[in-house]
């Protein structure tokens, strides 16, 4: 009691005292411009060369500048062959997701092991890049959208299941102790309590992957797994930038038509 | 008072009959939303029925997934381990620059994206440049940064910083966006300049959510950077294609567990810092789902 009264007088026109940490921050920022001249050295960061070539950029630039309309009919397959493996992966990895999600989350999976399993199962999958799965499904069942579309599903899942796993830990679950209490088991439970709880931000989350599939099928056709990325390697290989800037037009499109689509059904939904 | 009135009232509105009573009022109809199922069912079955496929090669898949999955870990092949390390190394330096190039080059754009900071006529172009540059996957920025630096592991660094100010910038500013306005009124309202709103209203506010963001990048990219070495940027990506396409297959596996684990351990020691920005533990917090009663 006495020790607050006493400071008021002295104390009135001062500052109260800065925290101090100074010292950590400065040894994060020692630390951290390290690690980039590490990195720099390794990657051989040369700025001289965009100064010598830049030209070159500029000429590519102007090339991608023209789109080659005409080399459109060209691309309808294999676009429409893109948007079919997100529509078909989307929907496969979401199936897929929901069961593997109410597994994942410590609210609706009372069974330790079992959560741990799926939780690091889930891991794994994430960690591998969705080209690396498209490259190595391509040698196994071939060149094509099949191995295309088996890989965006696992990517898919991946994404899916966290996210929604997440959404299922922050849920109230007030109804679902209500149930468990009433005597329902946990699947019961789980269905009738907590699945109409996260069904909008799965919603979203569905629509989101959707967004990311379309930009990943254009990619993984890089190495043979179907869409537009078998044509964008095409075109590439022989320097045809003219089409090149009209298959990335496309995507482009594409993309932010999409996305203005799922945004505004997003914005809805949650 | 309440009570009174409410026992004064006989029951509200009359029943209309007798039946009524015990029926369940009636479901709602929801148009749009079965308009929007049906919509969407008309997509994916569309979608499967026009897509080109020999559903045929999913019968022999597992036996085929069950066949190469033995060539490549029963056992991997680590004879190459040491030359795989040094690739993932690059992989990862290639991440790095590419995420510090992205942050250098988005963080000042992002204020000037966001509205309140800078005149609309500056917003625009930047939110559209943003949005374009997040529509173009990573490749084809590499593929387009081909021609000025070569297939060097630094076009790979730059095709991720391009990459990077997409997403980055718009973090940026939709944070920056978001802070709680008490700041900054109150820098506007003892004089400060558009500097010292920045510096004082909203950078203290928006730091821990932009600082995760970066590294959260900074993990996307680290992905990105295996798939750029296809197009022979160079890394663990690079030689992962070249192992595939000479089907060495034990040594396939061994790159993948690299891959994996070292994805795996960025992820958890950047989640760990992304937690202590954002939340100030090093742990995730502990769910609502952890503090109920197990049985």
């Amino acid at each position: 009691m006495s020790q607050a009264a006493a400071p008021s007088a002295p104390y009135m026109g001062q500052r109260p005292s800065k925290p101090r940490r100074g010292r950590p921050t400065a040894a994060a920022v020692v630390v951290l411009a390290a690690i980039t001249v590490w990195a720099g050295l390794g990657v051989g960061v040369d700025l001289a060369a965009i100064g010598r070539n830049w030209q070159n950029a500029v000429v590519n630039t102007t090339q991608l500048l023209q789109p080659d309309y005409a080399f459109f009919p060209k691309t309808i397959p294999a676009l429409l062959e893109t948007l079919n493996m997100a529509v078909i992966a989307t929907f496969i990895g979401s199936l897929l997701s929901v069961p593997l999600a109410f597994l994942a989350s410590r609210a609706t999976n009372p069974n330790a092991p079992l959560l741990g399993a799926v939780r690091f199962g889930m891991n794994l999958i994430r960690s591998v890049p969705d080209i690396l799965y498209a490259a190595i499904l391509v040698a196994v069942v071939g060149v094509g959208a099949l191995s295309g579309i088996m890989a965006l599903v696992l990517f898919n899942v991946g994404i899916i299941v966290k996210l929604v796993s997440e959404a299922l830990d922050a849920e109230d679950l007030g109804a679902q102790e209500a149930a468990l209490a009433a005597g329902a088991t946990w699947t019961g439970a789980n269905r009738s309590a907590m699945l109409p709880q996260i069904l909008p931000s799965l919603a979203s989350q569905v629509l989101y992957t959707f967004e990311i599939n379309i930009r990943a099928s254009t990619v993984i056709g890089l190495v043979g797994a179907g869409g537009l990325g078998i044509l964008i390697d095409n075109v590439r290989s022989f320097f045809r930038y003219h089409e090149l800037s009209l298959i990335i037009l496309e995507i482009l499109v594409m993309v932010l038509v999409l996305e203005a689509l799922s945004s505004a059904l997003r914005k809805r939904l949650v | 008072m309440s009570v009174e009135t409410a026992t004064s009232k006989p029951a509200p509105a009359a029943p209309p009959g007798p039946g009524r009573l015990h029926q369940r009022p009636a479901r709602p109809a929801h148009w749009g939303r079965k308009a929007l199922w049906l919509l969407v069912s008309l997509i994916v079955v569309a979608a499967f029925w026009s897509v080109k496929i020999k559903w045929s090669a999913l019968a022999d898949f597992g036996p085929q997934l069950v066949k190469y999955l033995g060539l490549m870990f029963g056992p991997p092949d680590w004879s190459k381990f040491g030359e795989a390390f040094s690739a993932v190394v690059l992989s990862v330096q290639m991440a790095w620059i590419g995420t510090v190039l992205g942050i250098l080059i988005s963080f000042p754009l992002s204020f000037l994206a966001a509205r309140g900071l800078a005149p609309r006529a500056v917003n625009w172009p930047l939110r559209v440049l943003f949005a374009v540059i997040r529509a173009v996957p990573e490749v084809v920025i590499a593929i387009l940064i081909l021609s000025v630096t070569g297939l060097t592991p630094f076009t790979g660094a730059l095709a991720l910083a391009v990459g990077s100010v997409g997403t980055l910038g718009k973090w940026g500013y939709e944070s920056f966006e978001g802070v709680d306005p008490g700041p900054k009124e109150a820098v506007r309202s003892t004089g400060g300049g558009t500097l010292a709103l920045i510096r004082w209203g909203i950078w203290p506010s928006a730091a821990p959510e932009v600082l995760s963001f970066w590294l959260y990048r900074f993990e996307i990219n680290v992905r990105a950077s295996a798939i750029l070495g296809l197009i022979g940027a160079g890394g663990i990506g690079k030689m992962l294609t070249d192992n595939v396409q000479f089907r060495n297959w034990d040594a396939v596996g061994m790159l993948l567990l690299v891959v994996i684990v070292v994805t795996m351990i960025i992820d958890q020691l950047s989640g760990a810092v992304r937690n202590r920005l954002v939340n100030g533990s090093w742990r995730p917090p502990r769910s609502r789902g952890r503090n109920r009663p197990r049985r």
